[in-house]
């Protein structure tokens, strides 16, 4: 194996994890028996077809989940055994997500989305700078109606920005925007990696974005089917798609 | 102010009219409790301060005539702290320019100002003076009322003799806060007033050297618990000099009815609120579920940003106390105002020195955290639902409510005769269960509120009827001072301008049953007499037994009698012979304890052949024809008092029937605000819930009102059902008030015309037609493009 880049040990670890949805009679099996890594540093990206429980792996990682069996794994905490208000604190401290729905408050205004985040952080980015980074200072006062997709996605991105967590979850920040802001964002992230040292988890269905990435976990019916690492992640202006 | 509190304004602004509806209940609740409460503390206080500084008495007792050393001693009994001998007559009065004989009431007072038990407070003028002996002091309300003061003069009939006599001064005292002339159930100022002689005169006057023929006393703090026990004691004592009444203070009647308000202020003031409250509890429920489920997405997105499930709990709990801040503030106002009117109204029927509003900070306070304390009942559910989600659930949409067959399908003869509107109406109405509930309960509490309202003022003008044009008939009472014969009837008959006249006898009496005592009269009528008319339960006349008595409901039931046992009675007067007699009828009646025999069988009891103590009549209408009756009758020594009955029976119809309206409508506005506001709230988040439904429905071809007409035939069912079920409920509650108000002295029909039920239904639809009219506007307003591509 080669040494990791830039990263210490694992700061996330998922110790054959499974996560069944009980539907009445039905059980989904939403992730199987899931073994990960994820270092501090890195980005990860995670691809797959809709339906292969990507989103349910950073719900977990998130602590918005709990699992069905098996242990996640924060640093040498265990996140499973964590109390509710410790995963709250968890939630509060050291995640960011940006939501594939983005699900902004709909009555409050872009700035406004992002002080919810940051009223709660113990050390948040400045609120205005945050949405500056995302392109959208013109828009500080527009509420989410008001708003494009693709600038309601940025404002979810602003929003985990501004905490400034130690991780970065984001569930397909790039699915709304356009080539040209798509790219942004994802500049934007890969940046947070070098110069912040953000660890970034990242969801896709654009294949095309995997090149940016340390490693690329590829998913198939709640399973890892391949993990591949990235000796040399090119810049986002790069890539194609 | 934090972010989700600026969220928390915006929702409070946007949900405005759902929550206005909600605050006006809350805040009809808080005004409720806060108006009759300070009410309540205002009558208490008053009362309270009033008592203390004319020394109310805790006994009376009335005598024939006792030398006052006997009554002197009275003081020594165990039990009695204070006691005041005192002379008491009813006689007519003439006031100048006052065509018709006016009556009055004649107490002594000490001729020197003291301390003394059921003391005067002065209003005007002063307290009599060493200038003359025949001075007196009126009471208040009757000088104003004849526009009478210090420096004039007016005159009584004192013991046979015309009076002049010169008015000191006008004056108040806590016996009678709630002065009644004999036979009426509201104060009269107008026809009746209190005269107050010096003692000395009074003496001299009446023949009464020495004596008295009434005590008033205060008893000791210890023995004021048990009034009774001390009462007996004095009784056996003067049992010699003929014992006419005894009365606790809880039995004397200004008290009584004082207190009575009061009580009756404090029950309703709890029960009422309660009722509002719960029911805005209710609707603030339906909207906070609603709110919650609404935003599953954003409280999802909330905790996975770090929001604790107490922070987001507390979130929405806040939404609610802002109703709750809003409507109980509201409720403290109005209560305030509510106050300020009933303590204007009570004045009018209550004399008090002072009878203020005042704020009543602690009540207050106490209100607004009522209606907190509701408003967190009610938001407690939705709140609660928000709790426990798991955010990676709670940002899940949630799955489509399944849209299965409601019971009412089952009935298929039934449904299939529907058309789709009213399938979709009626599905809806079974399906939104919790919804459907609090209207139901809602249009329930505000029918009761309005049944009983109207039961009440209907009870008022039945118990107006029964007594004043069914049971007692006459025009004109004459009472005599002392028992006539029968020539005092032909008299009265040759008087000019009289039509019809009957005689009456009453004679005191105590009745006993086994264990059970009870001092009254016996009333004594011709056979077939038209102007006093016992009626039964069902107000159909009643004949008065050649023998035996014909006994009200209410002594019956105090004797623990039925029809047909047997009492023994013995008069309090003259030969005072024991007799045993037999109740042959049950008579009701809603004033008193009255007892109804035959004239002469009542007459050969006390040892005569006919004898009579007043004259009942009919009399000419014509003014011409009054003015000679009156100026007769003015003429005569022998009376103690003259009612005319027809003005007296206008003036309490005014009295009670304003009041009556007055109340009414404070109901009506009450149970229309129940109306009103549920049936918006649940019309409008029925709205809100269906957005999507519509704007299909739009689509197909449905107009704006055809739209609005689906919502308002939801909400007429459930106003319909909630009415219907209401009703007993409010005839429960004017049943209840009548038991809170039943007492010796008087008790409250309980009885509901077919207006009652219709005016109840009319109402509920009218007040669900205005919410209506609101709820259609919003459907115009509604951009329905919108909510169709909205992805919720
Ligand atoms: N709360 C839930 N209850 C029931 N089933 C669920 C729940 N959450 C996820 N699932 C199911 O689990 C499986 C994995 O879902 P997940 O959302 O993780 O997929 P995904 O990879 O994110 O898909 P997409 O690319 O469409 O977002 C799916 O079959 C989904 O229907
Ligand atoms: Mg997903």
């Amino acid at each position: 194996m080669i040494e990791q880049r830039a990263a210490g040990g694992p700061i996330l670890r998922l110790e054959r994890v499974s996560k069944v949805f009980q539907m009445g009679e039905v059980a989904v099996e939403a992730v199987r028996d899931v073994s990960l890594e994820i270092y501090e540093g890195e980005m990860l990206v995670m691809v797959g077809p809709s339906g292969s429980g990507k989103t349910t792996i950073l719900n977990i990682l998130g602590g918005l989940d709990t699992v069905t069996s098996g242990r996640v794994w924060y640093r040498d905490q265990e996140l499973t055994t964590f109390s509710p208000s410790e995963l709250t604190r968890y939630r509060r401290e050291t995640v960011g997500f940006v939501f594939q729905f983005y699900n902004l408050v709909p009555n409050l205004s872009a700035r406004e989305n992002v002080m919810v985040a940051t009223e709660l952080s113990p050390r948040p980015m400045d609120v205005d700078e945050s949405l500056q980074l995302v392109g959208l200072q013109e828009r500080l006062d527009h509420f989410p109606s008001q708003l494009s997709g693709g600038e309601q996605q940025r404002v979810a991105v602003a929003r985990a920005l501004a905490k400034n967590p130690e991780i970065l979850l984001c569930d397909e920040p790039t699915g709304a925007l356009d080539y040209v802001t798509g790219k942004r964002v994802l500049r934007l992230l890969v940046d947070l990696k070098g110069q912040l040292g953000k660890t970034i988890v990242l969801i896709t269905h654009n294949g095309a974005i995997a090149p940016v990435a340390d490693r690329v976990v590829r998913l198939r019916s709640g399973q890892v089917v391949e993990v591949r690492t990235n000796p040399e992640p090119g810049a986002p202006e790069e890539i194609v798609w | 102010m934090s972010v989700l509190d600026r969220k928390l304004a915006r929702e409070l602004v946007a949900a405005r009219w759902l929550i206005l509806a909600i605050i006006l209940i809350i805040g009809v609740g808080v005004t409720c409790y806060v108006g009759m409460g300070s009410a309540y503390l205002n009558l208490t206080e008053a009362k309270a301060r009033y008592y203390r500084r004319c020394r109310m008495a805790d006994f009376w007792v009335e005598l024939k005539k006792v030398p006052v050393a006997e009554l002197d001693r009275l003081a020594d009994l165990p039990g009695v702290a204070e006691i005041r001998p005192r002379i008491q007559f009813y006689s007519t009065v003439d006031v100048e320019g006052v065509e018709e004989p006016l009556n009055g009431l004649i107490l002594s007072l000490p001729d020197r100002r003291r301390p003394i038990v059921n003391g005067v407070v002065i209003r005007r003028g002063s307290y009599f003076t060493g200038r003359r002996q025949n001075e007196v002091i009126l009471n208040d309300a009757f000088a104003r009322r004849h526009r009478l003061g210090p420096g004039q003069w007016v005159r009584l009939v004192l013991n046979n003799r015309r009076q002049e006599l010169f008015i000191v001064g006008t004056a108040i005292s806590s016996e009678f806060v709630y002065l009644l002339g004999p036979g009426s159930i509201v104060p009269d100022p107008e026809h009746f007033g209190v005269f107050y002689l010096k003692q000395s005169f009074a003496q001299e006057v009446f023949d009464f050297e020495g004596a008295a023929n009434q005590v008033v006393g205060r008893l000791s703090p210890h023995a004021r618990r048990r009034p009774r026990e001390v009462l007996r004691r004095i009784e056996d004592r003067l049992a010699p000099y003929g014992v006419l009444h005894t009365a606790p203070l809880s039995d004397q009647p200004s008290n009584k009815y004082l207190s009575q308000e009061i009580a009756g202020l404090r029950s309703f003031g709890m029960i009422m609120p309660m009722i509002f409250l719960a029911v805005a509890a209710l609707v603030l429920n339906v909207l906070l579920t609603r709110l919650a489920e609404q935003q599953r997405i954003v409280v999802g997105t909330l905790k996975a940003l770090g929001y604790a499930d107490s922070q987001v709990f507390g979130h929405f709990l806040k939404f609610g106390l802002a109703v709750g801040l809003a409507g109980g503030v509201l409720g403290c106002a109005g209560g305030y105002g509510t106050a300020e009117g009933m303590t204007y109204v009570y004045r009018f029927f209550f004399e008090f020195p002072r009878l203020e509003n005042r704020f009543h900070s602690a009540l207050q306070l106490s209100g607004l955290a009522i209606s907190l304390l509701f408003a967190v009942l009610g938001s407690l559910r939705g709140a609660w639902s928000v709790l426990k989600l798991r955010p990676a659930e709670a940002m899940r949409p949630r799955p489509p409510k399944r849209g299965g067959r409601v019971f009412l399908e089952r009935a298929r003869w039934f449904w299939n005769r529907l058309s789709a509107d009213w399938r979709m109406v009626l599905r809806d109405v079974v399906r939104s269960r919790v919804r459907t509930a609090a209207g139901v309960f809602a249009a329930m509490m505000g029918a009761s509120v309005l049944v009983c309202g109207f039961m009440m003022m209907e009870a008022t003008a039945y118990l107006v009827d029964f007594q004043f044009q069914w049971l007692l008939r006459s025009d004109l009472d004459v009472a005599f001072r002392h028992k006539r014969g029968e020539a005092a009837l032909w008299e009265m008959r040759r008087m000019p301008g009289v039509d019809w006249a009957e005689p009456t006898l009453h004679v005191p009496c105590t009745f006993r049953h086994g264990p059970y005592e009870k001092k009254g009269a016996i009333t004594g009528l011709a056979p077939g007499a038209r102007l006093t008319v016992p009626r039964d339960r069902d107000a159909n006349p009643i004949r008065v037994p050649p023998a035996g008595l014909a006994m009200s409901r209410t002594l019956a039931e105090i004797l623990h009698l039925r029809r047909g046992d047997l009492l023994t009675i013995q008069p309090i007067e003259g030969l005072r012979r024991t007799r045993q007699v037999q109740v042959v009828q049950i008579a009701d009646s809603y004033l008193g304890t009255i007892v109804y025999a035959d004239i002469r069988w009542l007459s050969r009891l006390v040892g005569e052949e006919l004898a009579l103590t007043g004259v009942q009549t009919v009399i000419d209408p014509r003014p011409e024809k009054r003015r000679l009756l009156y100026r007769e009758l003015k003429e005569l020594p022998s009376l103690e008092a003259v009612t005319t009955r027809d003005d007296m029976v206008q003036s309490l119809k005014e009295t009670l029937v304003a009041t009556m309206w007055i109340f009414t409508g404070v109901f009506v506005a009450f149970a229309g605000i129940v109306f009103f506001g549920s049936v918006l709230n649940a019309s409008l988040i029925s709205l809100a819930e269906r957005r999507r439904e519509v704007a299909t429905l739009r689509v197909l071809g449905y107009g704006p009102w055809r739209i609005g007409s689906l919502l308002l035939r939801e909400s007429l069912i459930v106003t319909m059902i909630g009415t219907v079920l209401g009703m007993p409920v409010g005839y429960l509650y004017a049943e209840l008030a009548a038991a809170a108000y039943e007492s010796e002295m008087f008790r409250f029909p309980v009885v509901s015309s077919a207006g009652t039920w219709i005016w109840t239904l009319v109402l509920a639809v009218l007040f669900a037609l205005a919410a209506y009219l609101v709820v259609q506007r919003n459907v115009h307003r509604m951009d329905w493009l919108e909510a169709l591509q909205a992805k919720e």
